[in-house]
């Protein structure tokens, strides 16, 4: 008897994952352990393995796709196998392959399909959609968001939904790619100059995270500079030393500094809740803020105040790595007091970050640049890396907040001082 | 407008003159001495232990009120007292003659009119009897209590402490009232004694007395009934209506059966204290100078009216004397005009600013309780320290009985944190009593010999033929045939039964409903009314409190508000006001009429199902009618049944099988599952049904959707569980009646079910109701009322749009938004 691969659930609050790529298609035969697709959530993506052995029967869903968890996405099975009580939603007409097919011999029905996704992209990108609908699509397993609203006010009600089940989700990209072909001779259009391609889900999540961040806060930055010549030194000494020691950086003493003079400053390592709670955290927990192929992600370094320079090194690296590779848990990636964005190593001068609601301020570290300072009549040349806080006025006076980075300069000019305490 | 009665223009034109008689003025002028002969020393010093009683009683609460302290007794209480200090021995002298099976009704005012009828009670039943009536009150529960106070000296005393502290602990709110303090200070009775319901609505009482009266009256039951009422009270409709409707000429006229030729035995007692709250009558807002002139405007013996000095307890006792001499000679109704002054405010925030301090002090100087002692002394009945030995008593008891009802122990409240549903149980009987009566119906003929119900055994019972096709209509069994046979056979089962109304005898009901009912029914059980709305329903209140079933009718749903407070404050709560002590067998049929234009078209089924405690109901069926009419004519609630003018003539349409012929009933709350489909339900009530029928019939034959239809035949209580069962397979609901749109009750079933079913619903619900105008002429009916294409425009516009359809009537958003800015 054919058996179904699930969507697996990525974190306990991930509902429902983004297909990235099918690694199998249909009549590939895979092994208990072989990676079927990828796909992301939100915030970080994954390899789904196979826990079927067979051949691929059907996939019913396709890249790109978003699936709500625990739902079946392809059938494995012995060759020919019926496999029809596996298409979520019960569906009479099984989509996947016959899908195409279908969408391969009748040119009628693609432009259908099409229609149905041009719909999709939804002007507001809001979903109208009636509770009865909701429910349904809910069960059933589609994606509501593909149905053409025919209710009132462009509301989807539930024959739309029902159409959508009884015609299967759409398959489009590959329903385009190989219905043109055949569309291509008559109409013989020419080539596009540019390429659309859909935002993934975690740059519609930073899009999102960005976007409400500079419109529901009051933020500003300030730039302030410090003699890096301590941490410099020390950082030689380090590296002389090598083995573990040797991996610690520039950055991670200037992370180490933060979570010990954070806790003096209560609102910066703070949330706010709604429009009139603030959350005070009794530790520091550190995002650090990683760039990835696929866009921004800010793993946490949990009780940072309470790790040694060495831990937080370490522990940089693998978060850094783990969300690089896409393998980091989504529980990681939240649960942020404060964050350090650290674009020093590009050659940055100073910069305003911009912070990760619902923290209350982030630290941009910028790179070092030398600097003329005088003393006692005399001119003298001194390395100074600068820093950026920008936090959120309405939690945050600009006074707390300068005085935060002043003795956050002072703390790292006297690295080794603040290291014996 | 009966036949038997000539009216003819030569008598009619004739020239004469009306005659008046005088009407005695405070006649009474005889001394204690020369009544010494007449009373018993005993009873005299009684009466003055009963005024003292009163007293205390009212000062008690003006202290509790003011200081929050009583003889040391520290509490508090938030509630209305409307205190009688002053009119205390009008109440004794009234009281001093009537037993038991004598009723008494009050008003706001009415704790000492309350007491006194009760001591004299007590004072007139043997040890035996008083004991019993304790015992069988609740069961006991409030002897119990009183029991463990102390010992008394004697049973009459047992009674009066059980009489004051049931009465004080309802006052407090407590469950050891009389009626677990669900009534209160204005509401207060006790049945057993004969001391009906006071009423915190001005009159209110005068209707309700007056069908008290009526079931005396109709079901040879002894005594009479008085009617306690303030001069204040003088200015309200529904007592003139009252008035006029115990004293209609056909109880001596056509009311010939035996025994039930005469007046209504009914005293109506207005206590005159000079001011309606702080109005003054006499000389500002009444126009009768001396009350006890009224009389003479209601009948040709001007209803025996005098005016009493109420400040002599003797002088109201000589007056009680002689007019029950009256009504015992079926002459009544009688009037009095009682003269008393209350000494204290209209309640404790009155600043009496409405009179002068000296005014008060005069009226002080010849308080009963000072003049009334000293006549006794002078008249060497007593000397004057028994009389202190009496007030040193009574202050005692009272001080007792304070203790405990003020005490949370002894007497608590109603939880309602532990039993949330103390009310809720409280609200309706919900009993099945298929007969009030103990005799044998009284009626002119067998019922199979009445006429209507020979031509009825010969009606079709349903309206279409095995090929679909209408019988005649002549030949079908109709809505008021369906309305008239269950009401035919309670007559024939239940003795008590009475129906009145406007021309409902002669004329058989404006709507011929209960055409033939004359045939087989004296005028005692079937009458036409007064045009007098509230005294309709109001008497209908008073008969069934004593223990009749009523079925009355207002004609027209226009006229409700002719009989708001009957319907809204007393037919509605009186069952739970009283803990369930008083049933409530009240049916009130109502019209919902057309082609009469505005103030005679209008569905008011919202105002009657927005009051708690009334059952409503709104059959749309034969089928339904006579199964809600069975079940309402079974049952011991207030119901009040619409109809609708738009169907009587109809047959039954939809039920399988047609009406039965036997007896059935519909479960109120039930709903009626008309038609089923799977595309969209429409939920309907009253004649709006039928255009949801033809609205689904063009849905299926044009558009091949199918529709449900559910009517609602009742509204209080309604079971949504059907209505639920629908959405959920459906998902779209549109709700269609001819109410105007806003308020509409429909709007009330819309927010439930979208509450209740919110995740099932594909779209909002929508209410289609009559625009929120007056009724035009009925030649623009079709632009008032809703038709069948407003509700497939609902469904196209709000719900599913219908691939091909064109709304016309929908309303956009915008145009909604102008509706309701305007108010229209």
């Amino acid at each position: 008897m054919a058996k179904a691969v699930i969507m697996p659930k990525a974190g306990i609050t991930v509902e429902s994952c983004i297909i990235g790529k099918w690694l199998k298609n249909v009549g590939d035969t895979v092994n208990v352990g072989d990676i079927l697709f990828t796909y992301e959530t939100d915030k970080a993506s994954f390899e789904c393995e196979s826990t079927e052995a067979g051949e691929v029967l059907a996939l019913f869903f396709n890249d790109g796709d978003e699936v709500p968890c625990f739902t079946n996405v392809c059938a494995i099975g012995n060759k020919g196998e019926d496999y029809s009580d596996l298409v979520p939603g019960g569906a009479a007409a099984a989509p996947g392959e016959e899908k195409k097919e279908e969408v391969k011999e009748e040119a009628k029905e693609e432009k259908k399909a099409e229609a149905a996704i041009e719909k999709t992209v939804s002007t507001d990108g809001e979903l109208r959609i009636s509770p009865r609908a909701k429910a349904l699509a809910e069960n059933a397993g589609v994606d509501p968001k593909y149905a053409e609203a025919t209710g009132p006010k462009g509301r989807i009600i539930e024959r739309d939904v029902r159409k959508l089940m009884e015609n299967g989700m759409p398959v489009i990209e590959e329903a385009k790619a190989e219905a043109a072909p055949a569309a291509a001779p008559a109409k013989a259009a020419p080539a596009p100059e540019f390429e659309d391609v859909k935002f993934s889900g975690i740059r519609k999540v930073i899009a999102k995270s960005m976007m409400n961040s500079l419109q529901s806060m009051a933020q500003l930055t300030n730039h302030h500079s410090f003699d890096a010549t301590s941490i410099q030194a020390f950082r030689k000494e380090l590296k002389a030393a090598g083995g573990e020691v040797g991996g610690i950086t520039l950055g991670d003493m200037v992370l180490y500094a933060v979570s010990r003079t954070l806790l003096n400053w209560k609102d910066l390592n703070a949330n706010v809740i709604g429009d009139d709670t603030i959350r005070y955290f009794k530790h520091v927990n550190l995002g650090v803020a990683v760039d990835t192929p696929r866009g921004l992600m800010v793993p946490t370094i949990f009780n940072a105040d309470e790790k040694s320079l060495l831990e937080i090194s370490k522990e940089v690296k693998s978060l850094a790595e783990a969300a690089r590779s896409g393998a980091i848990s989504p529980d990681l990636l939240s649960g942020g007091s404060f964050t350090v964005s650290n674009l020093g190593a590009t050659g940055v001068e100073m910069f305003t970050p911009v912070i990760n609601p619902p923290q209350t301020a982030i630290l941009g570290v910028c790179g070092i640049t030398q600097r003329v300072r005088e003393a006692n009549g005399q001119l003298s040349v001194y390395p100074a890396m600068g820093l950026s806080l920008t936090y959120d006025h309405r939690v945050v006076d600009g006074s707390p907040a300068s005085k935060f980075v002043s003795e956050l300069c002072k703390n790292l000019e006297k690295f080794t001082l603040l290291l014996a305490k | 407008m009966p036949k038997s009665l000539y009216y003819g223009p030569n008598e009619v034109r004739a020239q004469s003159v009306i005659h008046f008689q005088d009407i005695p003025v405070n006649a009474y002028q005889k001394t204690v001495a020369e009544e010494r002969a007449n009373f018993k020393d005993e009873d005299l010093i009684r009466i003055y232990r009963d005024i003292t009683i009163l007293r205390e009683f009212e000062s008690m609460l003006t202290d509790i009120k003011t200081k929050s302290v009583y003889n040391g007794v520290e509490t508090t209480y938030p509630g209305p007292a409307h205190l009688s200090v002053g009119q205390e021995a009008a109440c004794v002298g009234q009281a001093y003659l009537m037993t038991p099976n004598d009723y008494q009704f009050g008003s706001h005012r009415s704790h000492s009119e309350i007491l006194a009828k009760a001591l004299s009670s007590i004072e007139k039943l043997s040890d035996e009897e008083l004991l019993k009536i304790m015992e069988g009150f609740l069961g006991g529960s409030c002897l119990r209590a009183v029991e463990k106070m102390g010992p008394t000296s004697s049973v009459k005393e047992l009674a009066v402490r059980f009489i004051l502290y049931g009465t004080l602990s309802e006052i407090f709110a407590r469950k050891t009232g009389f009626h677990m303090g669900m009534g209160g200070s204005m509401h207060a009775f006790f049945l057993p004694f004969g001391v009906y319901p006071n009423n915190a609505i001005v009159g209110g009482s005068a209707p309700i007395a007056a069908g008290a009266a009526l079931y005396k009256k109709v079901n040879d039951k002894p005594g009479f009934v008085v009617c306690n009422i303030g001069d204040g009270s003088l200015g309200c409709g529904p007592v003139w209506e009252a008035l006029n409707f115990a004293a209609m000429d056909q109880f001596k006229t056509l009311w010939t059966e035996d025994g039930k030729q005469g007046g209504m035995p009914i005293l109506f007692n207005i206590f005159n204290n000079g001011y309606g709250m702080g109005g003054q009558t006499r000389g500002e807002t009444m126009a009768y100078d001396m009350l006890a002139r009224i009389g003479a405007g209601i009948t040709p013996n001007q209803m025996h009216s005098e005016r009493v000095d109420g400040f002599n307890p003797l002088a109201v006792i000589d007056a009680m004397k002689r007019k029950l001499e009256i009504l015992k000679k079926g002459e009544g109704p009688v009037l009095m005009d009682t003269l008393t002054y209350r000494f204290c405010g209209h309640s404790v925030s009155d600043q009496n600013a409405y009179r002068e301090r000296s005014e008060i002090n005069d009226w002080m100087e010849v308080d009963p309780i000072i003049t009334y002692r000293k006549n006794l002394v002078d008249a060497g009945v007593a000397a004057d320290s028994k009389f202190e030995e009496i007030l040193a008593e009574t202050r005692e008891r009272m001080t007792n009985i304070c203790r405990h009802a003020a005490d949370p122990e002894f007497s608590p409240y109603c939880d309602f944190k532990a039993a949330p549903q103390v009310v809720e149980r409280l609200m309706f009987s919900n009993e099945k009593v298929p007969s009030f009566g103990t005799d044998e119906p009284r009626v002119l003929a067998k019922k199979e010999d009445c006429p209507r119900v020979q031509q009825i055994a010969g009606k079709m019972r349903k309206a279409f033929d095995e090929n679909g096709k209408a019988y005649s209509k002549m030949k079908t069994f109709n809505y008021r045939d369906a309305i008239f046979e269950p009401l035919i056979d309670k007559f024939y089962e239940d003795s008590t039964l009475v129906a009145y109304g406007e021309d409902v005898r002669d004329w058989g009901g404006a709507f011929a409903v209960y055409r033939g009912l004359p045939d087989v029914l004296p005028h005692s059980r079937l009458f036409n009314s007064p045009i007098s709305e509230a005294a309709i329903v109001g008497s209908a209140v008073g008969y069934a409190m004593c223990g009749g079933r009523a079925v009355v009718e207002l004609m027209y749903a226009d006229f409700i508000g002719r009989a708001g407070d009957e319907i809204f404050n007393q037919m509605s709560k009186w069952q739970a006001m009283s803990a369930g002590i008083l049933k409530m067998p009240v049916i009130l049929r109502v019209s919902v009429g057309s082609k009469y234009g505005a103030q005679h078209s209008q569905d008011w089924t919202a105002l009657c199902a927005h009051i708690p405690g009334l059952k409503v109901c709104f059959p749309a069926t034969p089928w339904e009618a006579k199964g809600l009419m069975q079940s309402a004519l079974n049952g011991t609630d207030p119901v009040v049944f619409f109809e609708s003018q738009r169907i009587y003539d109809v047959g039954e349409q939809f039920h399988e099988g047609g009406v039965p012929a036997e007896s059935y009933e519909i479960e109120f709350g039930d709903t009626n599952v008309v038609r089923t489909g799977k595309d969209v339900t429409i939920i309907t009530l009253g004649a709006a049904l039928y255009r949801a029928v033809k609205a689904a019939d063009e849905l299926k034959a044009k558009y091949g959707m199918e529709a449900e239809i559910i009517n609602l035949h009742s509204m209080v209580p309604l079971n949504y569980e059907k209505i639920v069962a629908s959405v959920k397979k459906t998902g779209r609901v549109v709700l269609v009646s001819d109410a105007c749109q806003r308020g509409s009750f429909l709007n009330d079933v819309a927010a439930n079910i979208t509450d209740l079913c919110f995740d099932d619903l594909d779209a909002p619900c929508v209410v289609v109701g009559a625009r929120n105008w007056i009724t035009p002429p009925f030649e623009f009916d079709e632009f008032f009322f809703p038709q069948p294409s407003w509700i497939i425009d609902a469904i196209h516009s709000k719900i599913v749009p219908i691939p091909g359809y064109v709304a016309e009537t929908t309303p956009s958003e915008v145009e909604q938004m102008r509706r309701f800015k305007a108010g229209v």
